[in-house]
């Protein structure tokens, strides 16, 4: 009974079947071409992917409330050109000042979201796709068609070469990434907020008579994404070295697609940090293993495009085959 | 909503939203005509006969959004139809440098539209669990990919034979032939949503999906439908944007889907459906276009343009809800 057990909640878990498509994935590639689970390689897939690993937790926590946010990208792009550009014209050179103001900037972002969504009662995707034009203009107006480039970050764009986060052995970009999952990991699982956020999700009304304020929670949780976007446009100037206007367009899709792959429902209350984490990870093997299984990288968007329909239409061919096996085992 | 605890929930505004949407459409005319007094004041070329010499390049969006309008009303959205509108063009471009006559080319085109459009309509009508947003962002992603592919490396095409195109960016007096092309759909459109049965199974199916199935609408033949024509309409926006680009490329259409559906939502189509009239759809839509030209011909930076039109998009959205929340305060006073 116990074995049986186990083996059912293995199939039960979304995350489980992840890991293993995963394994298979990265086992398949590595045979094909050995240099893919390489230290250095698999260090250069997680820095280049640290954005959309980063953005995922913060949209698994819109997506669990039911909501959605398409205007990550035009934060990130206007957090990176404001502090891209502070470098470049000299009014700061801390890093730690850089990231700290980043994070404040696209905060305040998700902060005014918040409210239009929380109190004002409008519609998440309608709000976020008006944020959506007005940040990435206001981007392109503060940067006033200048970009900061690798020679203006100064000392900025070593952040992402150098490791002493990760005491000399891991990158800091890869760190702040793996404390950005513990800090989710643990919130989400056992904390009062972690919790109201998923019975928001559920059922709205039932969390409003039990005591939550949803508003707040709406209003907090539209702040944190805003808070990982600016994080992730200071990240981003680092990483690429440079700061533009359009930096990272159509990231936000590439974000609700590695939640939905994750496993995290669109219509909110259901879905983990670690689905939204093999989410990440699935898209970011996929992206990096193509041109290695010899696939051309004009081909990747479609091959993702396919996988993500293709997830979640076998997601509901699962789930309707569980129904029905449910329903048959009652009948008997 | 009373339950059992005698408890009630006034959570959503649902009256308040109706009454305003009566007013709505005469908000947007009196929106509209402030717009071209403002615009007339700010530049002097601001005349009827150059707004409409520059109006075809953004006339081609409004034909996504009647189709647009009518899946907004049965409470799905579509964001793959930039995407069909880059897949159907590239397509009419290869076909046409392959040699094949104009007629040819439109059928191509109108063909890539339909069949993608079928294709969103089917995924959506086998697998009615899933949301539709994450089903077009999925298909988004693979037409606008596919696009690529065919492109190769060089991303772009253009037109050695725009004959043809050039016939059809042709105009009649100051209107350009497309001008007249928008009204016709514009009026076909709306009085299908307001006289015919597919329409108002539309309004139904959006306010209630359950409702409308048991009362004898064949709710998945009306998504389908809907699907299907977004494609077709998403074909025509790609004859005309080439006839205006003569080419394509990765970028073609990129946005549109946005555009189309920020022009319905500010003319009052409610995205959780079964609210809103076209009439404000199209209002809106002019509204938009004649202040984007107003605003470029004054040199205005494009991207101060994209924020001057999302603050209108939120504050329309935000004002009917906060006025409708102090109506309710006062009741409940």
């Amino acid at each position: 009974m116990e074995k049986k057990s186990i083996w059912k909640r293995m199939k039960d878990s979304r995350e489980a079947s992840l890991v293993i498509v995963l394994i298979l994935l990265c086992a398949a590639v590595s045979i094909k071409n050995p240099a893919f689970l390489s230290l250095n390689n698999i260090e250069e897939i997680l820095k280049n992917n640290a954005v959309t690993m980063i953005l995922a937790l913060g949209m698994l926590c819109v997506l669990l409330i039911g909501g959605i946010d398409i205007s990550i990208a035009s934060t990130l792009a206007f957090t990176g050109m404001s502090v891209g550009l502070l470098f470049k014209y000299g009014y700061m050179s801390s890093t730690l000042l850089g990231f700290v103001l980043a994070m404040a900037i696209g905060a305040l972002c998700g902060l005014i979201i918040g409210l239009v969504i929380g109190k004002g009662k409008v519609t998440p995707i309608i709000a976020t796709m008006g944020f959506m034009y007005i940040y990435r203009g206001m981007a392109y107006v503060v940067g006033n068609s200048q970009w900061a480039g690798a020679d203006a970050l100064g000392d900025f764009k070593n952040f992402a070469l150098e490791s002493y986060l990760g005491f000399g052995l891991i990158n800091n970009v890869i760190m702040i990434t793996i404390i950005c999952y513990v800090i989710f990991f643990i919130v989400m699982k056992w904390t009062k907020f972690g919790r109201n956020i998923y019975a928001v999700g559920s059922n709205p009304e039932a969390a409003e008579i039990s005591g939550i304020h949803v508003a707040r929670v709406k209003i907090a949780v539209y702040t944190i994404m805003g808070l990982l976007s600016g994080l992730c446009g200071a990240l981003a100037t680092t990483v690429y070295a440079s700061a533009q206007p359009d930096m990272q367009t159509g990231k936000e899709m590439d974000v609700i697609a590695a939640c939905v792959i994750g496993g995290v429902s669109m219509s909110g209350g259901k879905g983990s940090v670690a689905g939204a984490l093999l989410g990440a990870l699935m898209l970011a093997v996929i992206a990096k293993a193509l041109p290695l299984v010899g696939i051309d990288s004009l081909a990747q968007n479609t091959v993702k495009g396919v996988l993500i329909v293709a997830v979640i239409i076998l997601n509901v061919i699962t789930k309707r085959a569980m129904d029905k096996s449910n329903l048959e085992r009652r009948e008997m | 909503m009373a339950g059992k605890s005698g408890r009630t929930i006034n959570a959503t505004p649902e009256n308040v939203w109706k009454k305003q949407i009566f007013s709505w459409e005469g908000i947007l005319v009196i929106i509209f005509i402030a717009v071209i007094i403002l615009c007339k004041i700010l530049s002097p070329n601001y005349t009827f006969t150059n707004v409409l010499r520059e109006m075809p390049k953004y006339l081609s969006e409004i034909f996504l959004l009647f189709p647009m309008a009518y899946i907004l009303l049965l409470g799905e959205i579509d964001i793959s139809v930039g995407s069909i509108v880059c897949l159907s063009a590239t397509a009419g471009c290869l076909v046409s440098n392959a040699g094949v006559p104009f007629g040819g080319v439109v059928i191509v085109i109108l063909l890539t539209g339909t069949i993608c459009g079928a294709i969103n309509g089917a995924i959506l009508v086998k697998f009615p669990e899933l949301p539709s947003m994450i089903v077009t962002l999925g298909t988004q992603i693979v037409f606008r990919g596919i696009a690529e592919i065919v492109l190769g490396s060089g991303g772009s095409v253009s037109l050695s034979n725009t004959d043809g195109f050039r016939m059809i960016a042709k105009k009649a007096g100051p209107f350009p032939y497309v001008f007249f092309l928008v009204i016709i759909s514009a009026v076909i459109f709306t009085v299908i949503s307001v006289k015919m049965k597919f329409g108002r199974s539309l309004y139904a199916i959006g306010s209630n999906r359950q409702t409308a199935f048991y009362s004898g609408i064949r709710v998945k033949k009306v998504i389908f439908t809907a699907y299907t024509v977004m494609g077709l309409f998403a074909g025509i926006a790609a004859l005309f944007l080439t006839s205006a680009l003569y080419g394509a490329n990765t970028t073609t259409g990129k946005g549109f889907e946005m555009d189309a559906i920020a022009m319905a939502v500010f003319g009052g189509i409610a995205t959780t459906g079964g609210k809103g009239r076209l009439v404000g759809g199209v209002i809106s839509a002019f509204i938009i276009i004649c202040l984007r030209i107003g605003l470029g011909q004054i040199n205005m930076n494009s991207q101060l343009i994209l924020v001057i039109i999302g603050i209108l998009l939120i504050c329309a959205v935000l004002l009917p809800n906060i006025t409708g929340n102090m109506k309710l305060k006062k009741k409940a006073n």
